[in-house]
């Protein structure tokens, strides 16, 4: 590990996507991962408002037809080295919408997923261990 | 001669400017972040949290969008930290250190310590986003809102300074500590008072801090200028505005209570002082909201400008 990696592993910036969510998942990242009780900041994470400054993306939803060429291009303008998350089972398979006419998904078929979340919606605890291993990933690519 | 400008090159990059401002800058950011979470009841990112940010941002990719304008694009980051070097540098700190007559008095620091604004607000526009646009614009009207009580301030300590010493006002940074060490700090004087509160009115704004972070606005504008920014120059426009929290409260801490001992204790002195500012901008950041661009603009000309103007008329009148 050389000195960059070191401080990477200390910042790792966090950029949510809701590709067609039913924000569910959304609640759960947005407040209880973040509220005092849990406090991801401490482990140096910290949500950015632009995917220009992020380094790990979560992707909450299904994927629908619509949001698809949205969600390639805005994680297009995330800059490398990056992990990507799926939170939630719906980015991994589909969830209750599966063989949807309107979904495109399960993510992984456009973009290289890093860590899966399943749960609808995932437990705190569970989008915090998530992101300790994404953080790991991130380390080791930084 | 020569000697002169090495000492000045080694102001500028070493000591007041570049390293210890730096160093100085970004613990000063991270103790505000820890506060900030401690009175939110949250454990916080650990102290030296913006170091980290910082060489992690060196190693990310720098992306210029297609809309920006390259030169200017990737220039404003370099400007803004560059000139508040230079201010660091021409701050003096008493007993420690004394900038050279050569760089200039008090007018000239007040353009420069204006420089990261106008960079910040060249970057919004050559980045060719909306979100950046109007950013540019709201630091314009915020800046054009506080930049004329400062210069009230300034004038009144310039003013008080010189009549007190017997002579025209008195620009010279050196000279106003000097004489502060003299005859005690000037936040002691009843008449400075009010050019201390106006003063202390301006540092939120200059910093873009709550209520005043209007134009890095997260939540509505996500960052504004900074929002097309990537990698090493965002790393840059991060430590050109930590080098800003140093220079801005140095600057306060040189006009209102210089005081302290020689050698390094005051050097410790005077990083103690900014983090008593930085930690009173803390709390203000951790109980207030953000106020509106009209509302900011408003109590601007209205309150800083008065107490601006009470002091000058105080002391012209004892003149």
């Amino acid at each position: 590990m050389n000195f960059i990696s070191k401080a990477a592993k200390k910042s790792p910036w966090i950029y949510r996507i809701n590709a067609g969510s039913c924000n569910g998942c959304d609640v759960e990242l947005a407040t209880t991962a973040c509220i005092p009780r849990y406090d991801i900041e401490r482990l140096g994470c910290q949500y950015c408002g632009s995917p220009r400054h992020a380094d790990i993306i979560l992707i909450t939803g299904p994927i629908t037809v619509g949001v698809k060429d949205k969600l390639l291009r805005v994680y297009e303008q995330v800059p490398d080295p990056k992990v990507t998350v799926a939170v939630g089972i719906c980015p991994i398979s589909g969830g209750v919408f599966r063989e949807s006419y309107a979904i495109a998904g399960p993510l992984d078929q456009f973009v290289p997923v890093d860590v899966n979340i399943a749960g609808c919606p995932p437990r705190p605890q569970a989008i915090i261990e998530g992101l300790a291993m994404a953080i790991d990933i991130w380390a080791s690519r930084a | 001669m020569i000697g002169e400008f090495f000492r000045i090159l080694f102001a500028v990059l070493v000591f007041p400017g570049g390293l210890f401002a730096i160093a100085l800058g970004l613990l000063l950011k991270g103790v505000e972040r820890r506060l900030v979470a401690r009175l939110q009841r949250r454990i916080g990112a650990p102290l030296l949290q913006p170091f980290y940010d910082l060489v992690k941002l060196m190693g990310k990719i720098t992306f210029v969008p297609d809309l920006a304008d390259t030169n200017v694009f990737l220039m404003t980051p370099l400007i803004g930290v560059a000139s508040m070097s230079l201010a660091m540098a021409m701050l003096p700190i008493a007993g420690v250190y004394a900038p050279s007559p050569m760089l200039g008095d008090l007018l000239v620091l007040f353009y420069v310590i204006s420089l990261p604004a106008l960079s910040l607000m060249l970057a919004g526009s050559a980045s060719g986003s909306p979100f950046g646009a109007i950013g540019f614009s709201r630091e314009m009207a915020l800046m054009l809102a506080y930049e004329g009580p400062i210069l009230l301030v300034i004038v009144s300590v310039a003013l008080h300074v010189g009549a007190a010493s017997g002579r025209g006002p008195m620009f010279s940074l050196a000279e106003i500590v000097q004489y502060q060490i003299r005859h005690g700090p000037l936040i002691l004087d009843w008449r400075m008072v009010p050019a201390a509160l106006a003063y202390a009115a301006f540092i939120p704004a200059n910093l873009g801090m709550p209520p005043f972070d209007i134009a890095e606005a997260e939540t509505e504008l996500l960052e504004g200028p900074l929002l097309e920014y990537t990698g090493a120059s965002l790393g840059l426009l991060k430590l050109a505005s930590a080098i800003k929290t140093v220079a801005i409260a140095g600057l306060g801490v040189a006009l209102f209570f210089p005081n302290g001992p020689g050698g390094v204790l005051g050097v410790v002195a005077f990083a103690a002082k900014c983090l008593v500012i930085v930690g009173c901008l803390s709390v203000l950041k951790a109980a207030v909201g953000r106020m509106r661009i009209d509302q900011a603009v408003v109590f601007y000309l209205r309150w800083p400008v008065l107490f601006g103007v009470l002091s000058l008329a105080m002391v012209a009148i004892h003149v």
